[in-house]
């Protein structure tokens, strides 16, 4: 086996006994005729019943398996992130681990990627979940996550997607935020499609990541808006965030000092006092934003770093340089 | 101590600070439970900043022991950075750190090490456990709040003696004070941690009284492992979620007073509770700024700061599954 196969795909297992097998099998038999050499990622997530033990026998019986075993239970971004970095493929397919999505759908997210497309997103048009309790939510999530990050997708959701590894392996990925890699992606302007794929209802087992409280998902999101936005520029931000204040505190203070002078009345200390407040405060938040400023400065995380992963080179040639 | 040829199977680390016991006297009681164990050790003390008598007490020691290393730190840096300092010296794949002063009586020892073989860390809880009433009321209080905390109960965090893979210090960063934090850190690094009664030392006996400032650090320590376990890589969810409550609490007396200003004609002018509202509007705003701020740091550090940790990466080439396959699995 080469050490850097064409593909790989990543699958993160929790308590997968009975469904990492069938999967196994199952991307074996879609990948093989594609004749691109492929490894398998299988990163167990802390499971606590035979999922290592079998992975491990996969892992004995076929050496394009590659186990990533957790120590403990982490979670679902830590799993993919894990299996992102352990991953030696140029294009990278991310799958559940539940036998929801099809492996013969993963030659459709290769034709694209050749295309020249960076992500591949599936969306699990004819979807075999409960409608109140997941289906619902997940088109007002995904609605909203279109809305906020500017990356419309119908299903952010659906685990099944395909990356250029050059480009995802340098997007950070932690706490929720596998729900929002393309969102995340985002910044650095990667080319992303959508393509409709197979979903199948659970066979084994029962749903292990559901959908967790309101509240994580919108302040994650707003994070990634914040990061993605304004990767570069905090002070920019953070001033823009204080001209409000700027412009209540102004106004309050100007009032109390006109009202004093003009028609000759005791200062109101609480008047004045809140428009002090309010200026005091956009101080405060210029001086953050220039802490922003000091941070990026410090990091490697500039913006030109993603404009390059996404970059396309073209040399320019004539004919006379051959000769 | 075993033959002087074989590897070393067990770094003792004694971190030594202000409070402790004749150097002599604990080294014996020590010996007692060590020599026990039938495993071939080595003994290193980290003096934190020049502890005289505990240092001349060691020499006669060093004369006698040749697994014996003594370093001294300049200053006093904090019993965890001692103890990072001693572990540098470590060569033993496991590693038992021991209090400066009777905590646990020598012969307990074993128990803690034998305790590994079904985990990477063995913390000691001294029990049965003596002082007064009040002592135990104070002890259940912190280690109810740190259980609450964190979600971990562990009843001794105060006890150094502590049997350990070495994979748990290297992969563990403390500093200061940290050490009474060990246990909680290396559970959340996904370490299996277990916690081990042995006697409580006869000699164990804290007779001063405990002061305030002593009150006001165990407070701080428990504001540290609140942020050290529980938001470390959340920072708005922290922030956020104080700030958002600070904001609705003043915009509610904000618009509270508005409406009656422009309903009822209550002037806004003579009203202190403009202060507090506005006050409170700016502040849930800072909170919520300082968040995303947090976050940003985050952002940029995520590739360093890593969120799991792996204990194996299993593949096999085809070379193994020709000859061998039942072993050899490739660790990071």
């Amino acid at each position: 086996m080469d050490n850097h196969p064409k593909l790989s795909v990543i699958v993160p297992f929790f308590n997968e006994e009975e469904s990492i097998r069938p999967l196994y099998v199952a991307i074996v038999s879609a990948v093989e005729p594609l004749g691109v050499s492929f490894e398998m990622v299988f990163v167990d997530d802390g499971s606590s019943d035979e999922t290592v033990r079998i992975a491990t026998e996969l892992a004995v019986a076929d050496p394009r398996v590659r186990v990533v075993q957790f120590r403990r239970n982490y979670g679902q971004t830590p799993a993919m992130a894990a299996g992102i970095e352990h991953a030696r493929g140029e294009i990278l397919i991310t799958m559940d681990g539940d036998l929801q999505n099809d492996p013969t759908d993963i030659r459709l997210f290769l034709d694209k990627i050749a295309e020249g497309y960076d992500i591949v997103v599936g969306w699990r048009f004819n979807r075999q979940d409960k409608l109140v309790s997941r289906k619902i939510p997940s088109r007002i999530a995904n609605r909203l996550i279109g809305k906020v990050t500017g990356v419309p997708i119908n299903d952010n959701g659906c685990s099944l997607k395909a990356y250029r590894a050059s480009l995802i392996k340098e997007i950070p990925l932690y706490s929720e935020m596998h729900r929002f890699i393309p969102a995340m992606a985002s910044i650095a302007g990667p080319r992303i499609a959508e393509i409709k794929v197979k979903h199948h209802a659970r066979q084994f087992g029962k749903s292990k990541y559901g959908l967790s409280r309101i509240y994580k998902v919108l302040l994650d999101l707003l994070v990634i808006k914040t990061v993605a936005s304004f990767t570069s520029r905090p002070l920019i931000w953070f001033v823009l965030l204080s001209l409000p204040l700027v412009a209540v505190g102004t106004a309050t203070l100007g009032w109390s000092l006109y009202v004093m002078i003009a028609e000759h009345q005791d200062l109101s200390l609480p008047v004045a006092g809140t428009g002090l407040i309010f200026l005091s405060s956009a101080l405060i938040l210029v001086s953050g934003g220039a802490f922003g400023e000091l941070v990026y400065k410090t990091s490697d995380m500039r913006e030109h770093h993603f404009a390059r992963l996404t970059a396309r080179l073209e040399r320019g040639y004539t004919s006379d340089t051959e000769g | 101590m075993l033959q002087k040829d074989s590897p070393i199977e067990l770094s003792v680390i004694i971190p030594v600070g202000d409070r402790h016991s004749d150097a002599r006297a604990l080294f014996a009681d020590y010996e007692e439970g060590l020599d026990k164990l039938a495993m071939h050790y080595e003994v290193i003390f980290v003096l934190d900043g020049p502890q005289g008598d505990f240092a001349a007490g060691l020499q006669p020691l060093l004369r006698e022991h040749g697994n014996m290393t003594v370093v001294t730190l300049t200053r006093s840096f904090g019993e965890a950075t001692a103890l990072m300092a001693g572990f540098e010296h470590a060569s033993a794949e496991l590693v038992l750190t021991l209090p400066a002063y009777f905590q646990i009586r020598g012969s307990e020892i074993p128990k803690l090490v034998d305790a590994l073989q079904s985990a990477d860390a063995a913390v000691a809880r001294r029990w049965p456990r003596a002082g007064g009433r009040l002592e135990q009321l104070r002890r259940n209080a912190f280690h109810g709040l740190i259980a609450w905390i964190t979600g971990l109960r562990f009843r001794d965090l105060g006890c150094g003696a502590r049997a350990l893979r070495r994979r748990v210090l290297e992969e563990i960063s403390l500093y200061g004070d940290q050490h009474r934090f060990l246990a909680l850190l290396a559970d959340r690094q996904g370490f299996r941690v277990k916690e081990v009664d042995v006697a409580q030392s006869a000699l164990d006996r804290f007779t001063g009284h405990y002061r305030t400032r002593e009150y006001a650090h165990r407070v701080l320590d428990i504001f540290t492992v609140f942020f050290l376990v529980r938001f470390t890589k959340k920072p708005l969810r922290f922030f956020g979620m104080v700030g958002v409550t600070t904001f609705g609490i003043g915009a509610v007396l904000l618009l509270y007073l508005v409406i009656d200003r422009l309903a009822f004609s209550h002037g806004l002018a003579d009203r202190p509770a403009l202060l507090l509202s506005s006050l409170l509007v700016v502040l849930g705003l800072q909170l919520f700024a300082l968040g995303l701020l947090g976050e940003l740091i985050i952002f940029t550090h995520a590739k360093s700061i890593k969120d799991y940790q792996v204990k194996e990466v299993i593949q096999f080439t085809h070379a193994q599954l020709a000859g061998n396959p039942e072993n050899e699995a490739v660790t990071p």
